[in-house]
This record gives C-alpha cells, sequence and structure tokens, in this order.
C-alpha cells in the first residue's frame, strides 16, 4: 500500500537536480521572509484596478498596518504621474520592492531610448524574463501587472515566482488567494452558475461571463477582502485599491478591520 | 509523503438559514493524484434531522461513522427516543434541528474533538480554506431553504473547483423541521 | 591543415554585415551562466533551490512553482496531433484552469493563437513540468529556430531544435530546471523560405542537407534525454492517457478519427488525474503548418461523451 501511494506520489516529468544533493536537507542559509498580505486584480472592458491589503507580517508579528503593495510603474518617483503600468508584489516584500525598481528602471530606459511609453504586453513579457534571470535564486514574489492594451480593454498578467505568466480576467495571489479566487471564480467567470429556467438538469445552460461594469468590480474587491480579513490572520488594516482607465491613474485607500 | 488527511481528498460543509440548515460534500475518494470513485458520499444520517459530514482519511470516515451508527443505536435503545444534535466528541462537521427546541444547530471539530460551535457556518477537508472564503463571501443570515440550497451548492461547487484532490460531483441536504431534502449537484468531473 | 580547415569553414559572406565577434555574439547559445542568471551566495546553489522549491522532497518549501499536466502527441497519417490540459497545480492548491500548454516555436506565427482554419508555418512546443522553465526555453527556442531561418534561409528541421533544446537542457543539467517537452512539426520542400521572405539572395546552398524530413515528433526533458517517436504521452495524467492512446491508436486513422482520438485521451486523463484537468487544447500539425482546433472546456465534452456514448459509467447521474 505505502509503495504503490509512494508511486502515484511521483510526477513523471522530474526535477534535473544531482543525485549528489538527494534528500531534504535542512539549509542555514534562509533569505526569505513571508510577509504575508494578499492582492487582487479583474480587469473590464476599459479599465483595470489591482487592489492589495496594506499589512506587513513576519510570523505572528505584525510589522506595519501601511505597507502599500501596488505600485505604479514608470511614472515619477514622488506621484507616480505619468505612469500606464501598475504592477502589484506580495510575498517577500524586500524582493517585491527589489522587482519594482527593476521593472520601473526598465521601463523608464524604454520610454527614453525609444520615445514612447512601453505596450503593457512588451512590459510583461520583460517582467517575466526579470523574473527567470533569478531563476536559480528565485524573488519570492507572487506579481500581477496591469494596464491598458492596444484596443484598450483592461490587461492583466499574473506570475509565478519564476516567471510563467498568463493574461487573465481576475487573479488572487498571496496569503488569502486560496481564499478569495473561488470566490471570484464564482462572481466574475460566474463559473458554476447557470441561467435559471434554461431548462431541466442536464439541459440547463452554463451563464457566459461578460466584462463587469467598474463599480461592481469595485464592490466584489471591497467583499473579497473583509470576507479573507475575517478568516486570514495576515491579512488586514487598510484596502488600497488602485484603478487604471483612460482618464489614468486613481488611487483609494479604505479602513479595514485592524484585528 | 503527505499528511493523512490530504491522500483521500474531499470536503465538507454546513450552514445555517431561517429554520433550517444545510449540510454538503463533495463525491470524491482518490489516493492523492488518482481518482478511485466518483461516488463516495461523506454525509451519513443518523436520526430524523441529524446528519454528519466527515473528512480525512476514508478509513477513519467510514470507522468513525461506524462507531458512531453503533452509538447512536445504543443511546436509541437505552433512552427510547432518537438522538437530537447536540456536541459528541467524535465527529468533524454535525448539521440538523433540535427535535424538542425547532432550532437549527451546526457545529465542527478537530480531528481530535475540539469543538467550534457557529452560527453561521462550519468547514472541513482538503478544500477548507476555499470554502472559508466562499462561503464568507456568499453566505448571509435568515436565508430561506431554497436560497440555502443555492448558496451552499455555489460555495461548496466553487471551492472544490479550485483544490486537486476533491470535487467531482456533489451532495446536498437541505434539513427543515420536518422535512429533508436531498440533491445530488452535478459538478466538474476534473 | 587547421590553416585550410579554418579558410574554408567562414561563411563566405562574414563582412557583409556583421564583424565575427558580432556574429559570435548572436550566435553563442549563452553566456556562462553565471553570468546571465543569478546564483544564491551558497557553495552548493542546488540543493539551496531544492530547498526552497522542490515540493515532492519538501512539501513545506516556501516557494511552490506550477506543475501537474497531461499532454500528447502522436504521428498519423495526415500529420501530428497534440492535444494538451490547461491545468497548473502548486501542491493541491490549482493555481490556474487555462494555461496554454502548447507553444507555436516560429516567428511567424508568434502570438497568434486564435482558432482557424488557415494553417500556420512552424514547429509546436507541449509544456510539462515548470510552467517558466518551459515558457523560458521554448521562447529562447524560437529566437533560435528565428535566427536559423535568417541565416540559411530555410525553416529548421525538428531534429535540429529539438537538439538545440537537448543540448540546452543538457548543460543545464543538475541545476533542477523541470520540463519534459514534445517538439512536433512537419518540414518538407515547402519549407524553404522564398527569398523575398528573408530579404537576402537564395544561393544554391540553401538546398544542401535533407529536404524532406516529413512530419516528426521529438520527446525532450530536463535530464537532457531527446528521442524521436511516433506516439507521446507526458506529465501526471500520462498513463491515463496512454491506456486510451494505445486501444485506438492506429498509424492510418483518418484526420477526424485522429482529432477525436486525442481529445478522449486527455478526457480520460484529466478525469481521472487530480493534477490534469480544465481545458482540452487540441492541435493538428500538417505540411502547410499548423492548425488550432479549439480549446474548450472539458466539463460539457465530458457530459457529452457520458450520457451519449455510454462511457464513464462510473460516475453518478442520478441520486
Amino acid at each position: 500500500m505505502t509503495s504503490l501511494m509512494d508511486h502515484q506520489a511521483r510526477e513523471t516529468v522530474g526535477y534535473s537536480f544531482s543525485e549528489s544533493t538527494a534528500g531534504v536537507k535542512q539549509h542555514g542559509f534562509y533569505p526569505y521572509t513571508d510577509n504575508g498580505g494578499s492582492t487582487l486584480g479583474i480587469t473590464g472592458s476599459d479599465f483595470a484596478i489591482l487592489a492589495g491589503d496594506t499589512r506587513s507580517t513576519s510570523g505572528y508579528n505584525i510589522n506595519s498596518r501601511m505597507v502599500p503593495k501596488v505600485f505604479k510603474i514608470g511614472g515619477d518617483d514622488e506621484t507616480g504621474e505619468g505612469a500606464n503600468i501598475i504592477l502589484s508584489v506580495v510575498g517577500f516584500a524586500a524582493d517585491g520592492t527589489a522587482l519594482k525598481e527593476r521593472l520601473d528602471t526598465v521601463v523608464k530606459m524604454y520610454k527614453y531610448q525609444h520615445g514612447k511609453p512601453m505596450s503593457v504586453s512588451a512590459c510583461a513579457q520583460r517582467l517575466s524574463t526579470i523574473l527567470y534571470q533569478k531563476r536559480f535564486f528565485p524573488y519570492y514574489v507572487h506579481a500581477i501587472l496591469a494596464g491598458l492594451d492596444e484596443e484598450g480593454k483592461g490587461a492583466l498578467y499574473s506570475y509565478d515566482p519564476v516567471g510563467s505568466y498568463e493574461r487573465e480576467q481576475c487573479r488572487a495571489a498571496g496569503a488569502a488567494a486560496s481564499l478569495i479566487m473561488p470566490f471570484l471564480d464564482n462572481q466574475v467567470n460566474f463559473k458554476n452558475q447557470y441561467i435559471p429556467g434554461s431548462g431541466e438538469g442536464h439541459a440547463l445552460v452554463a451563464k457566459k461571463p461578460e466584462p463587469l461594469p467598474l463599480e461592481t468590480v469595485k464592490g466584489l474587491v471591497r467583499d473579497a477582502f473583509t470576507s479573507a480579513v475575517e478568516r486570514h490572520i495576515e491579512v488586514g488594516d487598510n484596502l488600497q485599491m488602485v484603478i487604471i482607465t483612460k482618464a489614468g491613474i486613481e488611487e483609494v485607500y479604505h479602513p479595514l478591520k485592524k484585528d | 509523503m503527505g499528511s493523512p488527511f490530504d491522500i483521500n481528498g474531499g470536503a465538507c460543509v454546513a450552514m445555517v438559514g431561517k429554520d433550517c440548515v444545510a449540510i454538503a460534500c463533495d463525491l470524491r475518494l482518490g489516493m492523492q493524484a488518482l481518482t478511485i470513485s466518483n461516488n463516495f458520499p461523506k454525509i451519513f444520517n443518523y436520526a430524523p434531522s441529524t446528519y454528519l459530514g466527515l473528512t480525512g482519511l476514508a478509513t477513519d470516515v467510514n470507522t468513525v461513522s461506524d462507531l458512531f451508527r453503533y452509538k447512536v443505536n445504543m443511546y436509541r435503545l437505552r433512552e427510547e427516543r432518537h438522538i437530537s444534535p447536540r456536541p459528541w466528541p467524535t465527529c468533524p462537521v454535525l448539521a440538523g434541528i433540535n427535535q424538542t427546541t425547532g432550532k437549527p444547530f451546526i457545529c465542527g471539530f478537530d480531528s481530535i474533538g475540539c469543538i467550534d460551535f457557529a452560527k453561521d457556518f462550519i468547514v472541513s477537508g482538503t478544500a477548507s480554506d476555499q470554502l472559508f472564503g466562499t462561503c464568507e463571501g456568499l453566505w448571509e443570515p435568515d436565508l430561506g431553504p431554497e436560497d440555502l440550497f443555492e448558496t451552499i451548492s455555489q460555495a461548496l461547487l466553487s471551492a472544490v473547483d479550485r483544490d486537486a484532490l476533491s470535487g467531482w460531483g456533489a451532495q446536498v441536504y437541505i434539513i427543515e423541521k420536518d422535512k429533508v431534502t436531498q440533491r445530488l449537484l452535478k459538478g466538474r468531473q476534473d | 591543415m587547421d590553416k585550410i580547415v579554418a579558410q574554408y569553414s567562414r561563411p563566405s559572406h562574414q563582412n557583409e554585415f556583421y564583424s565575427e565577434q558580432e556574429q559570435q555574439d548572436l550566435t553563442e547559445t549563452l553566456p556562462p551562466l553565471s553570468l546571465k542568471f543569478a546564483l544564491p551566495p551558497v557553495a552548493n546553489p542546488s540543493a539551496f533551490l531544492r530547498a526552497m522549491t522542490d515540493d515532492h522532497s519538501n512539501p513545506s518549501c516556501p516557494i511552490k512553482l506550477a506543475h501537474g499536466t497531461t499532454t500528447l502527441a502522436f504521428r498519423f497519417q495526415g500529420g501530428i496531433i497534440v492535444c494538451t490540459d490547461s491545468r497548473a497545480t502548486a501542491g493541491n492548491w490549482i493555481a490556474s484552469q487555462t494555461v496554454k500548454k502548447v507553444i507555436p516555436v516560429s516567428r511567424l506565427s508568434r502570438g497568434e493563437d486564435k482558432p482557424s482554419n488557415e494553417p500556420t508555418p512552424g514547429l509546436l512546443g507541449t509544456m510539462a513540468g515548470g510552467a517558466a522553465d518551459c515558457q523560458y526555453w521554448l521562447r529562447y527556442l524560437s529566437q533560435q529556430c528565428t535566427l536559423h531561418e535568417i541565416r540559411h534561409k530555410r525553416r529548421i528541421t525538428v531534429a535540429a531544435a529539438s537538439k538545440i533544446l537537448a543540448n540546452l537542457t543538457y548543460s543545464y543539467k543538475g541545476y533542477g530546471l523541470s520540463m519534459g517537452t514534445m517538439l512536433a512539426g512537419v518540414r518538407t520542400t515547402a519549407s524553404f523560405l522564398p527569398s523575398n521572405q528573408v530579404g537576402l539572395e537564395l544561393t544554391s546552398t540553401a538546398f544542401i542537407g535533407n529536404p524532406q524530413e516529413g512530419p516528426a515528433l521529438y520527446y525532450i526533458d530536463s535530464d537532457g534525454t531527446r528521442l524521436p517517436g511516433n506516439l507521446f504521452c507526458v506529465g501526471s495524467g500520462q498513463t491515463f492517457a496512454y491506456g486510451v492512446l494505445d486501444a485506438n491508436y492506429r498509424y492510418d486513422l483518418t484526420e477526424e478519427e485522429a482529432l477525436a482520438l486525442g481529445r478522449r485521451a486527455i478526457l480520460a486523463a484529466m478525469h481521472r488525474d487530480a493534477y490534469s484537468g480544465g481545458f482540452i487544447n487540441l492541435y493538428h500539425v500538417k505540411e502547410e503548418g499548423w492548425v488550432h482546433h479549439g480549446f474548450d472546456d472539458m466539463n460539457p465534452i465530458f457530459w457529452k461523451t457520458k450520457l451519449e456514448s455510454g462511457e464513464f459509467s462510473n460516475v453518478t447521474s442520478e441520486l
């Protein structure tokens, strides 16, 4: 029984770790801290929202109640003016800051060299390579990048720590991702929802997802975070919401529970 | 490899409504990645309007449910009446309506018997994080039986769709004072 | 002797565009590892990486990378079928249900992924194992293939492209890459580009080599394995897919039968394997290029298969 289960557990595509490092080793070098917190992004037909809580934790301690996780990329250092891309990072805050600085520099250099702002799709690709440059010493971050694409539609790209990325409608990352994401599947992409009266049993027709209006999305973001705060100790204090539209970038804060 | 709670997979949730309660579970039994059965309900009935949901290692789900049935039968013989829901130190999710007071009742336990009384919902299983998120987002007080059914179904299906080890269909029981409705949900088969 | 070899191994047009050094920079596969990738300041980087990211040997590792897959590809009389699921898992958490695991490897077709009946020239790569590793290195391969096209004025063979990738994974062996990929493509005489497409004069030297490779399928993984073959399944759900394929596969399948078989094999794997699921991503590689046959949710397809043909009778549909 045991050996059978062990066999099942092994994935067919293995890692190419050399044999000398077989087995789990306790490593003295541990350069990461999990600073908790959660982020989330949703797009619509002409906007994109990135949101995050502002708590910073290590273990059961709260380092600070006001550490924003969403940044404007490629804008003025102080005000963020002129930016057309936003980035959220959650995981290890120091790696997150370093990553944000790297990307900010790259986007600015692009603007100076080419005389035009970087497109979101180009920036998304570039962020992927930046993350992969540290494939063997990863940034401990889950990044989400957002902006408006060439057609003016909301664009959202989500990343794993070493740079695999995908364009999506909505994405939650960080400590409470597992709480928020299924809620978003249900409420943004209408997963498991059917059109009432469209049939009986197997004949029921599934509800098709469509872009939601901005006010609805804002409401969902606030609901998602108030729910996460109730059930996750690493999430709380304030909700930072950054909304990017044709008119520019708007940033708002809402209080969350502080317990 | 892996904790015993994660070997077979499975999820269970109970919710309180207005004069009714609902309890639901998924149908999967797996051995880690391999799905062995898609017809393994985890909710057991012990008396009119007393239901118990068990998640965790499948062999213990069976053992505890049988042991509990034995204890309940002994109770019925000795007391000459059906058992009503009240704390019992062996079970993860309990839902029912108290036959004497008519009050909805749910509670949850950890594996060694620490009781968690709740006025809203109780979750357990490999998708418990996801269930916390969906229930906290969708549940509201004083739902009627039909609304409670819709809420618990949406919460469970959306949660198990984000957990690799549970899903493959679901069962829901809506328990009212003198009526119990059992329903099978068509869930994703992956 | 060396002098003579040096004289003839130098390209005849070497002074036309770039200096030898510039060409060297372009053609070198990669600068040394430490220049290209940041390494942790420890004696044994791979042990560090394993402790941080390998959730098989260390389930509580802090950085969980996306995994788990079923992908398949097989050769038949009408070309090659490539089919994958779309799920990415990190531990038991389903990180995504919409991953594109078939990656076009070609300068001409990158970015175009809409289902269409028009064949797009180029190769297809599949993705199993670490998502970032596959995405990055297939992108790198794409770049190499484009350079090959520009340099040699014809499309690269699948054999050569797979060799580039295998050499690459072999050079990083032991560092902890995780990828199992299949490369599929058909190369015929049609693959020789008309001269105006690359902006260079087509010379007779462009026709050296085997002009007729035909449909070719290779498996390459992070250990450095490179295998040609007719039929491969890769990933955590591979055994289930092999079960269906082995029972129904013939070389002389019609195009329609082959597409249905690919879809059915992935469906079986998605159903039984917890780490596979989501959408069925189906491609057909033909002589003129690849055709995308859709990215379809498995759930309606599953219930249609069950209710209409009576398969999957293990699943309850009535209380």
